[in-house]
């Protein structure tokens, strides 16, 4: 016989966590012993097995803190495969090695995921893969949000030193929408077999719609995607590296111009950038290639007004992923903290018994 | 140590988990990133009498 359950005590237990700092602010799932016991039951890997450690904070998370983490937000048991994956491609990023998840600019980790376990899992990889409504898009970055808060302590005002952070910066998670991409898709691209389970991730710091529906010429889309790449706010060092998300609409354009997604790369390598006076406008001649320092205006001219500075160092820079709705022509560009990765991860399958629900 | 007094949350927090809570550092005025070099200076000269006096106690 089942009975329906208490809201009460659900409730009680949710307390409990928010007591105990556990939560991002949003409530969690209370996660029992039986219920931890599913997560690692989905992996191969041994409960103890340390993901990372973080040397100057003296705090590391195991697989097992992982599964914890991942049960209170919200993730079913058979999503913790996606979280180790998407921890590990995360991870091979040399900005989140080196403290970036402390970074003043709060960044976001972008997860996108190919493979058939998009299908049976139900991860969206159409309209509304930036909006709500998606159990393991919601609920897989979250995931990684609470790793970081509660296994490394990289909590707001104290060890995250986040100025204002990115809106739904543990949101942003998603499938390639393979089936309306003319190009291959990410992991593939990234040297992975096609059909494999694989997730993709990077930091990123903020995120651009470009909403073209006006043209039919494609170096009129990809001027309008330069002149956003081309924003100077964004600038920190003068070599950077933006994305985009393109929706269906817009890639089978360009596809259908014959621009293969190498092609687009190299088109905006070529078009995206400042002249020099457009730098010293807004006080970021002295900008240095990389690095810190040089972050301070110009005090003498360094260069002509008219040399032009192109913003993009090569096609590792650019990554490209297609995802979204048919509905409109609105695609978004997206600004990586640091350097992706250029790396896939293969999603580990999960052991046998957790398939079949033992 | 010397760090912007924006950070002395994290500052203190740090000292506490690397095993010395209420180590003693010093805080120059928030921010730095945009100084030229002459103000970079004139923080180091009006801070400079307290590092001599915080490395001799």
């Amino acid at each position: 016989m089942t009975t329906d359950p208490d809201p009460d005590v659900a409730r009680a237990a949710i307390e409990y966590c928010y007591e105990q700092g556990w939560t991002d602010g949003l409530p969690v799932v209370p996660v029992s012993q039986a219920l931890l016991d599913q997560f690692l039951a989905h992996t191969n890997r041994d409960p103890g097995q340390v993901l990372w450690r973080m040397e100057h904070l003296g705090r590391e998370c195991t697989v097992q803190t992982a599964a914890i983490n991942a049960a209170m937000a919200g993730c079913l048991p058979e999503y913790f495969p996606i979280v180790l994956a998407a921890w590990d491609a995360v991870m091979r990023d040399r900005a989140a090695k080196g403290g970036g998840w402390q970074s003043t600019s709060g960044p976001a980790p972008l997860i996108v995921v190919n493979g058939p376990i998009r299908h049976e899992l139900g991860i969206n990889c159409t309209g509304g893969i930036f909006a709500a409504g998606f159990r393991p898009n919601a609920t897989v970055p979250r995931a990684l949000g609470l790793m970081l808060r509660n296994a490394f302590g990289v909590a707001p005002h104290v060890f995250d030193q986040t100025t204002q952070g990115i809106p739904g910066r543990w949101a942003i998670c998603f499938g390639e929408n393979e089936e309306e991409s003319p190009w291959e898709p990410l992991a593939t691209e990234m040297g992975l077999e096609p059909e494999v389970n694989a997730v993709s991730c990077t930091l990123t710091r903020t995120y651009e719609f470009v909403d073209n529906r006006h043209t039919q010429n494609p170096e009129h889309l990809l001027n309008d995607f330069a002149d956003t790449i081309s924003r100077t706010g964004v600038m920190i060092f003068r070599a950077q590296s933006a994305g985009i998300v393109f929706c269906p609409e817009h890639a089978q354009m360009l596809a259908d111009a014959g621009f293969a997604k190498a092609d687009v790369k190299d088109w905006l390598i070529e078009h995206s950038g400042r002249v020099e006076a457009d730098l010293r406008r807004v006080g970021k001649d002295a900008v240095s290639e990389g690095g810190l320092g040089g972050r301070s205006a110009g005090e003498a001219e360094r260069v002509p007004g008219d040399v032009f500075t192109p913003f993009l160092p090569g096609r590792q820079s650019v990554p490209i992923v297609v995802a979204g709705a048919r509905n409109a022509a609105i695609s978004m560009v997206f600004r990586v903290f640091g350097e992706w990765s250029n790396s896939s991860v293969e999603i580990e399958a999960a052991p046998v018994a957790a398939v079949k629900g033992g | 140590m010397i760090c912007s007094d924006a950070f002395k949350a994290t500052g203190d927090a740090m000292a506490e988990i690397q095993g010395a809570p209420g180590y003693r550092y010093l805080t120059t005025p928030h921010p730095v990133a945009g100084l030229t070099s002459e103000q970079v200076r004139e923080r180091a000269e009006a801070v400079a009498g307290e590092v001599a006096r915080l490395l001799s106690e």
